[in-house]
Formats: structure tokens, sequence, C-alpha cells
């Protein structure tokens, strides 16, 4: 990484979206109120909750960069973790179960992307119909229930360390630098940023726009499916309605972490604190007691918060 | 193959739905000249130039380059044969860095890593490029931090990224101020030196033959005329842009007696922005401000108009002290014509007939149920009255000229029943024959008694127009001024803050 990578890091954390501040009000408060909260084994649990959610909200975080949006990605990553427990229950091995998971997120992708980009159609409508898809199919390949008891191999994913360190914490912290190589030192990267800034100008410099935005979401598509690994792997099973939400969390953090809905402004490590924000702030309020409902609510009162501040601050 | 032609474009027509856009049009363009393209709005110099660049095809007629016939059926090829184009509205990412922007699509390709940008390389190359063009602009900063005129050069450095043998400005300096126009103009001749061929596309007549070696004239998609530019006059020019003579630019040839106080600015402030503003105008009178670009004067209007808040002093209009939003300055009154008036005055991809009716539809119909028959009327008085060039009252806006968008926008004002209207920058960006009609219709309003507060950046406009001159620098009113007395040499003067 260069020198001026760092630095503009660290201006970036200096001007730091509502995300940075949310993360650290939200984890003060709940260490004064519970006890439970600054333990290692409650933060490692932190870590490991929101592993999933990071990886794809980095997917995400691309997509709305491109001035996209998928609301796909929480049932798609459901769908591809269904399709991983029935392979693995079908023998196939666990190499192409996740292969298979991948491919399912990527294929979705690959039809939110052909279907936007090819044809023109609104992202928000287009990502809307697929989340139906999506979440109808990991039903009725489930049949409503859900797919327990995949066997250590699966579990793995979610209990191994290597190098002392959970596995989910280091494939998120390798998608995490996969996806920042990606954004900031490949074409690609450079087009998300020209695709959400003046897709116009990337028009006229001669690069197939359309490529690209479809890779857009085919990324974010296979990301679910990783996530989708990590998931199954921490429930030792797949419930076909597991990732519905995940979206608008996925959603949250990105907002959170600074990145706009307007000409390509953002930047992907605003949205680990986003992240991070949205799980501490999960993670707080079950200590506390509050139900998954009051989490949601709370979740997109910390959103609107979060951008009443910046907009007060003139970010 | 004529001898030191870089491109020579041959009979090229181009028709659209219902317009022929190109007319068997030819042009040549040799290494190391400046050549300038003139037209009105509509002549089709800017389709001819996407002709050019592969942005569009074209029906009849071949393009040579460098004595090859080329085929250019997208920008990519036209950017291969070393076609490079600046268009009008800005093609840069904003969050990208100026380095990546000048490589946006060619971005080099990292030595060892495959998959990666050599970001190092690209810095020193772009860094090599701006400096070539003279220009003081840091490769890694984004491009959204920059202000126009940098914004500029980078376009000009991405231009030549591509060793572009001909380079075409769309209007370059129609956003800079004289001190950057002379700062392009000088790495215009930079490029020339290296035998660039420039294409200049203007509707300054001044640059023409400040820059320019040759010109070509278009006239509704045809081809007019060529000359040398020292065999050629402003006058005969513009006659080949209009075809036909246009007396004066700038016609006023009478005074009004003045009316009552429009509006009246009593020691005005807002912070940072304006200081210490007092000024009125009167009915019956245009009151030009003229000022650098940054002086404070769109800010002034804005403020007048109730759009941005102050912090101290008070406005009057029409005898009543007004405080709040537009929507009361508007109820009494009051009508702006924004400099961006695609953004900001007109909503481009609504009908003419909506953006005419559509600040005053509780006047015109206090049930709140649009009556179509009152509505086309209304309408097509306006269209008649103003002499707006359109097909028709539904045409959707974004397809009209610039000087017929303008005059939508003047006739949404007129429909309130403005009595003191806001010009800013009445007629930039609009061809030589709409001016003059622009103009017209102004010395038509105040003759029936309106007020007019003219922003202009054009000194012969701001000196014929104008029955009295405020003259501002940096947020204050630094003199004021009669007709009599103004002059470009003492607006200049006090524009740029130099007390004699």
């Amino acid at each position: 990484m260069s020198e001026t990578a760092w630095g503009t890091w660290a201006r970036r954390v200096g001007m730091a979206p509502g995300a940075v501040y949310a993360l650290v009000v939200l984890s003060l408060t709940f260490t004064l109120f519970t006890t439970q909260f600054l333990t290692l084994r409650n933060l490692t649990n932190v870590g490991m909750q929101g592993s999933v959610l990071i990886i794809v909200a980095l997917g995400m975080t691309l997509i709305i960069l491109s001035q996209g949006i998928d609301l796909s990605l929480g049932p798609v990553m459901g769908l591809a973790g269904v399709v991983l427990a029935l392979a693995v229950k079908q023998q196939v091995g666990l190499p192409l179960a996740i292969v298979a998971a991948i491919v399912v997120g990527g294929c979705f992708g690959l039809l939110n992307g052909v279907l936007i980009a090819r044809l023109g159609l609104p992202p928000f409508v287009v990502t809307l119909g697929t989340f139906g898809m999506a979440q109808g199919l990991a039903l009725v390949l489930t049949q409503g229930s859900s797919i327990p008891g995949l066997g250590p191999a699966v579990q793995y994913f979610n209990d191994g360390r290597i190098l002392g360190v959970q596995v989910p914490i280091i494939m998120t912290a390798v998608a995490f630098l996969v996806v920042y190589v990606i954004l900031y030192y490949t074409k690609f990267g450079t087009y998300v940023f020209a695709l959400g800034g003046n897709q116009e100008a990337l028009a006229l410099a001669g690069v197939r726009t359309r490529l690209y935005k479809t890779g857009v979401y085919v990324l974010g598509g296979g990301l679910a499916g990783v996530a989708a690994l990590v998931m199954t792997a921490r429930m030792n099973a797949a419930h076909p309605t597991v990732g519905v939400g995940l979206e608008f969390d996925a959603i949250a953090s990105v907002i959170l972490g600074g990145t706009s809905f307007e000409r390509g402004k953002g930047w992907l490590g605003g949205t680990i604190f986003g992240a991070l924000a949205v799980s501490v702030l999960r993670n707080g309020l079950n200590l506390i007691g509050l139900s998954t409902s009051w989490q949601v609510s709370m979740v997109g009162m910390v959103i609107i918060l979060a951008i009443v501040v910046d907009s007060l601050r003139g970010i | 193959m004529a001898e030191g032609l870089v491109l020579q474009l041959e009979g090229i027509s181009k028709q659209f739905p219902g317009v022929r856009a190109l007319d068997d049009v030819s042009f040549d363009l040799r290494h190391g000249e400046v050549h300038m393209l003139v037209g009105e709005n509509g002549a089709g110099k800017s389709t001819l130039m996407k002709v050019l660049a592969g942005a569009y095809g074209h029906d009849a007629g071949r393009i040579v380059i460098n004595g090859q016939p080329a085929d250019i059926r997208n920008p990519a090829q036209a950017l291969a044969l070393g076609v490079s184009v600046i268009y009008q509205e800005f093609n840069l990412v904003p969050y990208l860095s100026v380095a990546q922007n000048i490589f946006l699509g060619r971005e080099p390709r990292h030595p060892k890593i495959p998959g990666l940008i050599d970001h190092t390389r690209m810095k020193a190359e772009a860094q090599a490029l701006l400096e070539s063009l003279g220009v003081d602009v840091d490769p890694q900063a984004m491009v959204h931090d920059l202000g126009v005129a940098q914004q500029q050069m980078v376009e000009v450095a991405k231009a030549l990224s591509v060793n572009a043998q001909i380079v075409v400005m769309d209007e370059p300096t129609s956003a800079l101020t004289t001190r950057e126009i002379v700062q392009l103009f000088a790495a215009i001749r930079r490029l020339t030196t290296r035998g660039v061929g420039v294409i200049y596309i203007s509707h300054r007549l001044e640059e023409v033959f400040e820059i320019g070696d040759r010109i070509t004239v278009l006239r509704d998609g045809k081809w007019i005329t060529t000359l040398n530019v020292q065999d050629a006059t402003m006058d005969g020019v513009i006659q080949a842009m209009v075809g036909r003579a246009i007396d004066r630019l700038f016609p006023r040839d009478f005074m009004m007696e003045k009316g009552e106080v429009a509006v009246a600015v009593h020691n005005l402030h807002r912070h940072g922005v304006l200081q210490d503003i007092t000024m009125t105008v009167r009915c019956g009178e245009i009151v030009g401000l003229a000022g650098l670009v940054g002086a404070g004067r769109t800010e002034l209007a804005r403020v007048i108009f109730g759009a941005d808040p102050y912090d101290e002093g008070e406005v009057e209009i029409f005898g009543r002290t007004v405080r709040g939003s537009p929507t009361e300055r508007v109820a009494i009154g009051v009508g702006l014509l924004p400099e961006d008036r695609k953004r900001e005055g007109l909503a481009l991809i609504l009908p003419l007939r909506e953006n005419v009716v559509v600040a005053s539809l509780r006047r015109l119909f206090p049930s709140g149920i649009i009556r179509r028959a009152k509505e086309h009327a209304v309408v097509t008085d306006f269209v008649k009255s103003l002499d707006i060039a359109t097909p028709s009252i539904n045409r959707m806006t974004k397809f009209l000229s610039g000087g017929t968008q303008q005059k939508v926008v003047l006739a949404k004002w007129l429909c309130t029943q403005s009595r003191f209207l806001i010009f800013d920058e009445p007629t930039r960006g609009i061809d030589v024959g709409a001016k003059a009609e622009i103009h017209q219709l102004m010395n038509e309003l105040v003759k029936h008694g309106a007020a007019i507060l003219m922003i202009s950046s054009e000194l012969p406009e701001v000196l014929n127009m104008s029955d009295r001159i405020y003259v501002m620098h940096k947020g204050r009113i630094t003199k004021e001024l009669s007709r009599e007395e103004a002059n470009q040499e003492t607006i200049l003067r006090h524009a740029m803050g130099v007390t004699p």
C-alpha cells in the first residue's frame, strides 16, 4: 500500500463519517450499562456475528458507489446457504458445495446486473424482484423448514481457528483485503467510482460500462455466497429465511460508513466501521434484553441520526 | 491528399428523426492550427464533433485522418485514432484523483502484479503532462476539490494523454474567468506548436480573433464558409452565422422615466459572502451588476430572491420589508432567471407548457384543478408574444435551444406577473441571434415599467444594456456608475479592487 493511501486514510478518518462516532458512543454506552459487553468473549462474539454482515456490506458498498442498490442480497445469501446445505447432504463434498453457494450468489448478481446494465432497468425494482425470487426459491427447496446437522467440516468455518484466530474473522479480513485491492488498485475498482460519479465520462473514454456495471452485481452476489458459508457454519444448519433483513443491515452499514448514494462518493473502510456499529448495537441490545424487533427499529434510528449529524456537520 | 491536413471530413450528413442535423458538411484541419467552428445553437457544430468522436454515427460522407479513411463507430475507435474531445459538460469523475481521471480507461498496468494499476507511473505521467501544460495541479488531488478552471486543465491534460493529433474543445471558456482563459490559451498554443490540430467551438466571437487561425461557419446543419481569420471581420462572421445582417448587437435607443423603487437593499451582510450591500433598483430601469466570477453577484441575487439567508440588513421589495422564502418574493412579483437555467430555471424533462405555468398554478387555478384549455391559452399567448421557437407547447424543454429555453424561463416569471426580474447571465451560452432577441425582450419589459437587475460577465452587455451599474469586488459594492460614466476600463478597475 502506498504512502499516500495511508495519508488519505488518515484524512478520511479525520473527517470520519457517523459510523466511527456511532461505534464509539455505542461501545461506551454498552460498557457502562452492562457488565458483559466489554469482555473478550463478547467482543469476539461481536466480531463473529459481524463477519456475515461485513462480507455482504463490502459488496453492497461497491454497488452503492456505482449508484446502484441491491435489495436481494439478504435472501440471496439465504438461498446460497440452502444450496450449500443441500449439496453437503447430497455428499458432493464440501469444496464443491461452497463453489455451488458462491455460484448461486454470483448468478443472481448476474441476473441483477444484466437487467440493470443491459436493459437499463432501475436497480431498486430489479432487485426487489430478485429478492422475491431468491426468497421463494429458498422456501421451495427446503419446503419451508431448515436443514440441520451439516457436520464438523462445515462447522469448521465457525469454530475453527487459524493461528488462534477464528476462521470467520480471518475470512472477513481476507474479503476486506481482496475487495480493497479490487476497489483501489484495479481498473474495475476505478470504474466503480466512475460509474457512480460520471458514467458518461466512462463511456466516452471507450470503456464498456455495462460490462463493469454487471460485474459489480456479480461481485456482490458472490460475496453473499461467501457470507452464506459463514452463516450456515455458525448455525450448523441452513434456514431459508435467515437472510431476510440482512440487506437492511448491509445498506445501513454502508450509509453509516459515509458512502453516499450520489456521484460515487465513499470509502470501503467506512463500511467496516458501519457494520461494526450495527453489530455492536444489536449485540448490546441483546445484552440489555431488547427483542429483535426493537433492534431493527434502533438500527433505523441510528441511521437517521448518523445522516442528520453528517448533514449538520456539512459532510 | 492535401499536404499538411490531419483531418478531412467530407460530405458528412446526419439525420435525426424529423431533423436533418448535418447536410453534406465538409471540414478540414491542418497540423498545428486552431480551427474555429462557429454557428448558432442548433447549427450542427456539436453534432459534427460527435460524429468525429464516434458518439454518433453518420449517414453519408467519410472521415479521413492523415490521408487514411477512418472508420469511426465508437468513442474507443476515435481515441485510438488520436481524436480527443473536451465536451462542454465536463467528463470528469468527482471522487477519483486527477491522475485517475486523466488516464480513465487507459490505466497503465502494474509491471509485476497482473491485474493491478501502476499508480506510481500514472501519477508520474500525469505530473509530466500537467507540467508540460504549465498547470499547477496536484495529480493526486480529488477532482471534486478542484475549481472549474483546474478541472478544465485536467480535461486538456486528459485529451493530450492519448497522444491526440486532433483535440476538439466545445465552449472551453464558458465557465472560466479572464485570467483562466489566458492560461487556457497558453496551453492551446503549446498544443499547436507540437503539431496538434485544435478544433475550437465558441460563442464568443472575440476568442475567434484571439486564438483562431481559420474559421468555419455552420448554419442549419450546412457548411456556410471557411475563412482565414485575418481575412474575417466580426460583422462578416455574425452575418454568416445568422444569415442576415444584425444592425446592432445590443440595441438600446430609449431611456425610461424612473418609477417607484422596486427593490431597496440596506446594509446587507451575509457572513463570508456579502458585506454591507446597499443598492436600489427602480421600475423602468435595468441595473447592471458587474464583477469578476466569485465577487458575490449571484450570491447577492439569491439573497434578494430569498433563496439564501442573510445575517444583517434589510431587503425591501415594492415597499415591503421581506424576510421569508422565495415563495413570498414570487407572490409580490419577483422573478429570478438563474445562470444555470438547465438546473435551476427549468424542469428539462417536462414540456414547455408546464414550465411556463409551474410557478403560477395557484393564481391561474385557484380551485386546485388544472384546466387544460386555460393552460393552453395562457401558454400559447406567451409563445406568441415572446416569439418562442417551438413546434408545440408540449415539446420537452430539453430539446429546445439555449435561447428558447431562456425565453421559457422568462415566460414563467411573466406568467407569475413579476415586475422585478433578476437576470443572472441572461445570454450565457446563447447564440448571437437569440441574444439580440433576449436583449430586445428585456428592453420591452422595462418599457412596460418592469425593474431589472442584470448580472453579466460580458462587459459589452453590461455597458449597452444598463441604465446604472454596480460593480462588486469580494462581496462588496465598490462602485456605482451611471450609464454615461461607465466604460470597460473603469468597470474592470473597480471589479479588480484597484482604487485609483
